[in-house]
């Protein structure tokens, strides 16, 4: 079953079905070749119990929130007085790319949409100020992926609903290990533009009062963290709760800055269904998916499997590791979590691993899908905003912060409590 | 016909995005009563049930939108001829899924106008007030993927390939994102 499974997913995915489609079609194979009750027959309940969350509610709206900042030309302010803070470090405005493509993720769900973003405001200053087209537009691509692992994250709610663990502890788990990443981004850009000062641009430095008088900008966006993220741990709300606070003080901000219309709140809400519809396609298949795997005993069929190969716990996260890096080359972030939870998490699980824990190791490895190729949703997306040079120097440019994830991912293997210490000690 | 189709599903996603904007503005509304405290009551299932209508009414407009994630592997290596076999085949995967999907809801609605019933929650809503329009948004999003493929394959058929990767053609990312 697990081969058929695997085999089935790579092949059917290959044939470039839509991914919600092929999961949907191995739960019928599931269901024909290794179940003896009729598990079709439950189908209708599963797309009804799966669709009807309050939980998964808290995805539209956090989508939506994103769109409405997106949309507002609030992000072009944010990155003005980023600039401003940060130029003076080697690799000079490198650093406003991740600067604010962080506090983006802090109140976005979406890495793409993240990415987007800051590469949208991001890439007209490139040029002008003479950066390395490579480097800056990699950091970009990189920084985007940080959307998936600062809380809002949709990828979290999508985990927790999944392997029903819970949404507010990995929420907590996500932030230490996203900031953890989004210096060690930095870090990586001042190392390189130390060792070749060519490929950072011009440092700048601003007066004081300037950067005093750019933090005003700065307020909305971390009054809106604040919001989502304080109501959640004070106690006021639900993950679905606070999303919906988030929507509110993001119009609330987007008037502010003169960024409400008839047509860009048209566009945030249309932008909004899509972008549901299609997270919720995948999320109904893999419920679907694993309801029949478990009806048809894959807990077992794992449990021996394991028993047979004989791995340490440690070796079996290292082959996930691998498992996930590989995958990640040809499928895209939320795919490869959704499809590949139903299998590797209770295998996880099983050998002793903490479920929060690996969800965030889960995310780091995923974010590395983002921005590896053939296959990296953010390349191509920060590529579609530059408009010039070819696809390859953004991979090219994207491959340090590749490898400051895999020291991130194995920091996490080496020390679990980078992730679960804020959930522990806040429990 | 995939123009009517597109601009009708796009008022459909309006009214769908609306009604998770309004869905939001009773969630908050709730909220800041707790504080005072009174309460709606409901909310989680009211929620809950929005979520299932948005999401069976949306699907057709991110379907129309090239919205669906699909591998774009072998695909984007491929002549438009080859290109157009991969759409039509997927699409008539895709429909015939979807179909399936639509035809298994009908158990689940019928189960509940059969035996009257009711949520298990404070607020007893029958069931079959939510249950009909999400099945008919399920119908909904089976009748156009028919549509979409039957159209996809009259113009493999007419040898049109060009005009056809406009609405089945693998995803178009940038242009939504800006």
């Amino acid at each position: 079953m697990i081969a058929y499974v695997s085999v089935g997913l790579l092949g059917l995915l290959a044939l470039s079905i839509p991914v919600g489609i092929v999961l949907f079609l191995l739960g019928f194979g599931i269901d024909t070749f290794f179940s003896n009750f009729p598990l079709t027959r439950g189908l209708g309940n599963m797309v009804w119990s799966s669709s009807n969350s309050a939980t998964l509610i808290s995805i539209p709206f956090f989508v939506l929130l994103g769109e409405i900042l997106v949309r507002s030309g609030v992000a072009t302010k944010t990155y003005a007085a980023l600039d401003r803070w940060v130029s003076w470090l080697p690799g000079g405005l490198v650093h406003a790319n991740v600067a604010t493509a962080t506090m983006f993720s802090a109140t976005s769900g979406s890495s793409v949409a993240t990415a987007a973003t800051v590469a949208t405001v991001a890439m007209p200053q490139a040029e002008k100020l003479g950066y390395d087209p490579k480097l800056f537009s990699g950091a970009i691509a990189a920084g985007g992926t940080l959307g998936i692992m600062i809380p809002p994250s949709i990828n979290l709610i999508v985990y927790g609903f999944l392997t029903q663990s819970s949404i507010p502890q990995l929420f907590l788990a996500g932030l230490i290990p996203g900031l953890a990443l989004a210096i060690g981004f930095m870090a990586i850009t001042v190392i390189i533009c130390l060792i070749r000062p060519d490929l950072g641009g011009t440092r700048r430095t601003f007066p004081f009062p300037q950067m005093l008088r750019a933090l005003i900008d700065l307020v909305p966006i971390l009054i809106l963290f604040g919001l989502i993220v304080g109501s959640i741990y004070a106690g006021w709300a639900t993950p679905t709760e606070a999303a919906a606070v988030g929507v509110a003080g993001a119009l609330i901000i987007a008037f502010a800055f003169g960024g409400v219309s008839w047509s860009m709140l048209t566009q945030s809400l249309t932008g909004t269904v899509k972008i549901t519809s299609m997270i919720m396609l995948i999320v109904i298949g893999a419920s679907f998916l694993n309801f029949t795997l478990a009806s048809a005993g894959l807990g077992r069929e794992l449990t021996e499997f394991m028993t047979g190969l004989g791995l340490t716990p440690l070796k079996t996260i290292l082959v996930v590791v691998v498992l996930y890096i590989v995958l990640g080359f040809f499928i895209e972030t939320l795919s490869l979590m959704v499809v590949t939870i139903p299998i590797i998490v209770p295998l996880v699980v099983a050998q002793g691993y903490d479920v929060v824990w690996f969800g965030i190791l889960m995310i780091v490895l995923i974010e590395m899908a983002l921005i590896t190729p053939p296959v990296g949703l953010n390349l191509y997306v920060v590529q579609g905003a530059r408009k010039s040079g070819s696809l390859n120097e953004v991979m090219l440019g994207a491959l340090p912060y590749c490898l400051t994830m895999l020291v991130m991912a194995f920091l996490l293997i080496a020390f679990p409590s980078i992730a679960l210490f804020l959930p522990n000690a806040l429990q | 016909m995939i123009n009517s189709l597109r601009i009708i599903n796009k008022g459909v996603a309006l009214v769908v995005g609306f009604g998770l904007l309004l869905c939001a503005g009773f969630v908050l509304a709730d909220i800041i009563m707790r504080q005072i405290g009174t309460s709606f009551g409901g909310t989680e299932e009211i929620a809950g049930y929005a979520m299932a209508l948005a999401t069976s009414w949306g699907m057709s407009f991110t379907l129309l939108e090239m919205g669906h994630v699909r591998i774009d592997l072998l695909r984007s290596r491929a002549d438009s001829f080859k290109r157009a076999l991969f759409d039509v085949f997927s699409m008539i995967v895709m429909s015939g899924v979807v179909v399936t999907i639509a035809i298994k809801a009908w158990p689940v609605l019928e189960r509940s106008i059969n035996n009257g019933s009711r949520a298990n929650t404070p607020l007893e809503t029958p069931l079959v007030w939510v249950q009909i329009p999400w099945f008919a948004g399920w119908v909904w999003f089976a009748v156009m993927t028919t549509l979409t493929t039957l159209a996809a394959l009259s113009l493999l058929l007419k040898r049109r390939h060009a005009e056809m990767e406009d609405f089945v053609g693998a995803f178009a990312e940038q242009e939504t994102l800006q």
